[in-house]
Parts: C-alpha cells; sequence; structure tokens
C-alpha cells in the first residue's frame, strides 16, 4: 500500500468509518492522520457536521397539525372508500 | 389479557390495515407522525411538510396491501415520503438560495489539504458562533442547497439517522452509493458550515 495523501484519505473517510476498507489501507490511512494536523481538524469536523445540522433542524410537530391531518385522513380515506 | 392495538408491531398494524382496518392505520400514522414531519421538513420544509405529510399517508393508505411482511414497514414509509418529497421539489423546480456543489476541500498540487488546522476545523465552531435561530435558517439553506440525490441520503443517514444498510433500501441503492452520497454531501455542508464559522473549506 503506496502512503496516503491527504486528498485519497479525505476520499476514502466515509468508508473507513464504515468499516469498508481493507485493513492495509486502513492502517495507511491511520498512519497518515496520526502525522497530519490538517487531517485531524479536517476529520473533527467532518465528524460534527452531522450533529450541528441535526440539532439545529429537529422541528417539532404542532399539536394543532396532529389534528388536522387525522381529519384530512379520514376525509380523504372516505371518498377512496366511497 | 386483549392486546391494544399501540402495542402491536408496526408490521401486524400494516396487515390489519390491509384487511380494511382503519382504526390500525391511523395507529401507524399517530405513531409516525412526528418522525414523518421531522423527516419532511428536512426534505421540504416546514411550510410544505404538512402537504407532504398528508399525501404521503394517504399513499400508504392505499398502497397498504402491496406491503410486504418481511420487510420493514417503516423503511416502506421512509420511501414513500422520501419519493413525495423529492416529487414536490421538482415540481417547484426551484433554485436553492445557495447551492452547495461547489463548496469542496481545496488541495495543493500534491494532494495535501490547502488550508491550515485552524480552519479547516472551524465548521466544529459554527454552533458556538452564531445565534440559534440564525444557525437553523442556515442549517436548512444548507440542506436545500444539496443537489437531490445527496440531499435525501445525507437527510436519512446523517439527519434521520438510519443505518446505510436502510438506507440503501429507502433508496433503492447499493450501500457503497449510499457512503458516496452521504460523504460528498458531508463535505460540502461542513465547507459551507465552515465558511459560515470564518475558515474556509
Amino acid at each position: 500500500m503506496k502512503d496516503i495523501v491527504c486528498m485519497s484519505g479525505v476520499e476514502l473517510l466515509m468508508e473507513y468509518l464504515e468499516g469498508a476498507l481493507a485493513t492495509d489501507v486502513r492502517a495507511a490511512i491511520e498512519a497518515h492522520v496520526a502525522g497530519c494536523p490538517r487531517c485531524d481538524a479536517f476529520i473533527a469536523s467532518y465528524l460534527e457536521t452531522p450533529r450541528i445540522v441535526r440539532d439545529a433542524t429537529r422541528m417539532e410537530m404542532p399539536a394543532d397539525l396532529e389534528a388536522s391531518l387525522l381529519s384530512a385522513l379520514r376525509r380523504a380515506m372516505h371518498r377512496h372508500d366511497g | 389479557m386483549t392486546v391494544g392495538a399501540a402495542e402491536l408491531s408496526d408490521e401486524l398494524l400494516a396487515a390489519r390495515a390491509a384487511t380494511g382496518d382503519d382504526a390500525a392505520f391511523e395507529t401507524l400514522v399517530v405513531r409516525y407522525q412526528h418522525r414523518v414531519f421531522r423527516l419532511a421538513c428536512r426534505l421540504v420544509s416546514e411550510t410544505d411538510a404538512p402537504d407532504i405529510m398528508q399525501d404521503a399517508f394517504l399513499q400508504v393508505y392505499r398502497h397498504i396491501a402491496t406491503f410486504r411482511g418481511g420487510a420493514q414497514f417503516s423503511t416502506w414509509l421512509y420511501r414513500i415520503v422520501t419519493n413525495a418529497g423529492l416529487m414536490h421539489r421538482r415540481a417547484r423546480a426551484r433554485r436553492p438560495a445557495e447551492s452547495l456543489d461547489e463548496l469542496l476541500p481545496r488541495f495543493d498540487a500534491d494532494g495535501r489539504l490547502e488550508d491550515a488546522p485552524d480552519a479547516l476545523r472551524a465548521a466544529s465552531r459554527v454552533d458556538e458562533l452564531l445565534d440559534r435561530q440564525v444557525l437553523a435558517k442556515k442549517a436548512q439553506a444548507a440542506i436545500e442547497g444539496l443537489p437531490d440525490l445527496y440531499r435525501d441520503a445525507f437527510v436519512l443517514r446523517d439527519l434521520e439517522e438510519l443505518s446505510t444498510a436502510d438506507v440503501a433500501q429507502v433508496l433503492g441503492v447499493e450501500p457503497a452509493t449510499v457512503r458516496q452520497r452521504v460523504h460528498r454531501a458531508r463535505l460540502m455542508v461542513r465547507a459551507y458550515l465552515g465558511e459560515l464559522a470564518g475558515g474556509r473549506p
């Protein structure tokens, strides 16, 4: 396995995180990241990104929508049945 | 002892709904409405989420007989909601306020990340720097700025936290394709957040 540079490591990052890479490729990535502060910083932000967007877009369903959804569905169900 | 409908499995309720048991169908609606609402907000918008929900649950009602036990009801439902969201976005065909598809990390000629560690790390600080409401708007804009295929994969995998295998089932693609789409989406969103935090991609 050739030495990994940042670019190839970044390209394989998701495969790495999901355990989809061969052992020698994994090891090469780990060896690179251990000596690369840029990749270390990059990975930290790559890992944080989903959490930040998830927390910022966690919408609660309004209570009045529960009632209106069910009554709209019931009207449509009766049309469908009829 | 009688088992209340609320304790029955999704698949059993779906089987009952398929025989015309409307109460079973409504139990499924109540069970999933919050998750479907949240998903619809992320797939379209908060404004359009009620329409998507109604549309998706009606499709479930009409096609429940085609749902095969064996599969997970939730996967089937998520597929219907995701398709409803995609149809809706295509019907609108509106350009997003900001497009993210050019936002990728930069490398030098040797394949090294160009920016300094502090700039590369900037995205992880954005929630400390921005006001909550501003961040909520920007996060929604980031999702909307993703290309369609990436958006669905990112929403299902990274935001709804389905497993890669489940997302593959919902989207009808291979797990490797899901990983690739989520990866591309995450690179773009990360770069976008990094810019918001004053760093660079």
